[in-house]
């Protein structure tokens, strides 16, 4: 699976890297850090993925299986 | 909850299949009224046209509102408040819209980031476990006025570097700042007294700050004055409009949600049981008072041209009122949205708004809740609400709030 967040849906909410803290993490205005990119989710995080994704205010992360 | 009866003998006749109602959303009303008024005007219609002040239309469900949030270039931010199109105060970057606006939030920004809420942890545990210990051994309080003004205030000014003894000058001038909010005209004189006494306030600050060459370590007002907006250092005006709003937006709204959440924890001894046991669902916990408890009862804007919007035509210069406290207990956005489920996940809530405007002190309001429910039940874990306390809210015109919450709880040896 990867994971994908939207560069200008994303609006430093936060809840993502609350939800999947070993997979995301803030830059210093607290947005993720990896706005506008995809990764690759490893296996024991897909769960962690899928939460962060549900979670988003903004509907900003996709998955892509 | 019974004076919510009968809200749709206001609704006086369809115009174009848009329901017509006259109704002052301001005053105040018994606790929890507003959800209540919310939760049935979205299942009645998902949009009306309201004929109060100069007339506006208001949207209801969680799809209208959340699009209305994320296209600000429809819906501007010039007025957030439906019956007041052109306000007395300026809130920057509230008031702000692109492109300005992403210039100025990102000034505040790092200032409000979960490394700056962090940072401020320890500092902000220890005003909180002094205020909570201070009112422990009297077995009872007024929740409201002994900490959930107290500690959002104290918290805040330490985190702009700002003497937390000054609280005592900011409570009273956020409270009569948002009572001119109440839809009384009596009120927008102390509003306006307020407005000027928290400019002054800053004026002297900046004052003080401005011949310092350097900026002044973990200074909010000092990190202003050596910002600069498009290479340029802020306006004297620009920088009264920021401090403002930060103090306004800072301390009336954690202070509102800490009162619905310790309410509800007061009545629900089940749930405080499974935070105290679960410490690891207070976050959670903390989300879902957002979503349920959300204390902005609707947010405004202002249309900035024709446009069909969700079946009904919006001209340039309407202003539209989003409901999100209904929104946030939408049945066709959440499962179970009618309750408070303490360890919900996936809560997508919008209890920080939405879109370029969402909350900038969202990281420090979480903290501070967290904080205050850890170290709450940490010293006090039984509590009720006092008896024959009747609850009554201050309105849905600017944030909902509990006017007083009497708690009572055992005092041990």
């Amino acid at each position: 699976m990867r994971l994908r967040v939207d560069d200008t849906s994303c609006m430093g909410h936060g809840r993502c890297y609350q939800m999947a803290p070993d997979l995301l993490t803030y830059d210093d205005e607290g947005y993720v850090t990896i706005r506008g990119e995809t990764i690759e989710v490893p296996a024991d995080q897909v769960e962690a993925a899928e939460d962060a994704a549900g979670t988003c205010p903004e509907q900003a992360i996709s998955l892509i299986p | 909850m019974t004076e919510t009866a009968g809200h749709f003998e206001t609704v006086e006749r369809e115009a174009a299949g848009c329901p017509v109602m006259h109704r002052d959303f301001a005053p105040q009303q018994a606790a929890g009224c507003h959800w209540q008024l919310a939760d049935e005007l979205r299942e009645a219609s998902p949009v009306f046209f309201n004929t109060f002040a100069q007339g506006y239309w208001v949207f209801t469900r969680h799809d209208a509102v959340r699009d209305i949030y994320k296209t600000p270039e429809l819906f501007s931010s010039e007025s957030i408040t439906p019956w007041q199109p052109d306000p007395i105060y300026r809130f920057v970057p509230t008031q702000i819209d692109a492109p300005d606006h992403i210039k100025y939030r990102r000034i505040v920004n790092p200032w409000f980031s979960p490394r700056a809420v962090d940072a401020a942890g320890p500092r902000m545990r220890a005003l909180c476990r002094r205020l909570v210990e201070e009112v422990a051994p009297a077995g009872g309080c007024d929740f409201v006025s002994g900490f959930a003004l107290r500690f959002p205030t104290e918290a805040f000014l330490s985190v702009a570097g700002i003497d937390p003894a000054d609280a005592d000058l900011f409570v009273p001038w956020v409270e009569d700042f948002f009572g001119g909010f109440s839809g009384d005209p009596a009120g927008l004189e102390p509003m306006a007294k307020a407005l000027d006494g928290i400019r002054e306030y800053w004026v002297a600050a900046l004052a003080e700050r401005r011949r310092e060459a350097e900026p002044r370590e973990g200074d909010l007002a000092s990190h202003l004055l050596h910002s600069t907006f498009d290479d340029r250092p802020l306006t004297d005006a620009e920088l009264l409009d920021m401090l403002t709003v930060l103090v306004l937006a800072g301390l009336d709204t954690t202070r509102a949600t800490l009162g619905y959440l310790f309410q509800h924890l007061a009545v629900h001894p089940d749930q405080r049981r499974r935070l105290i046991d679960e410490p690891e669902l207070i976050p959670t916990a903390v989300e879902e008072a957002l979503r349920f408890y959300t204390i902005v009862f609707g947010d405004g804007r202002k249309v900035t041209r024709d446009a069909e919007f969700h079946g009904v035509q919006l001209r340039k210069g309407d202003m539209v009122y989003a409901l999100v406290s209904g929104a946030n207990r939408d049945p066709r956005a959440y499962e179970r949205a009618d309750e408070f489920v303490i360890d919900r996940q996936r809560n997508h809530h919008m209890g920080f708004a939405n879109g370029p405007h969402r909350c900038l002190g969202m990281h420090l309001a979480r903290r501070e809740l967290q904080l205050a429910v850890q170290e709450w039940l940490r010293v006090i874990p039984d509590f009720r609400i006092a008896d024959g306390a009747e609850l009554s809210e201050r309105g849905g015109g600017a944030m909902m709030s509990l006017t007083r919450l009497p708690l009572a709880w055992e005092v041990g040896s």
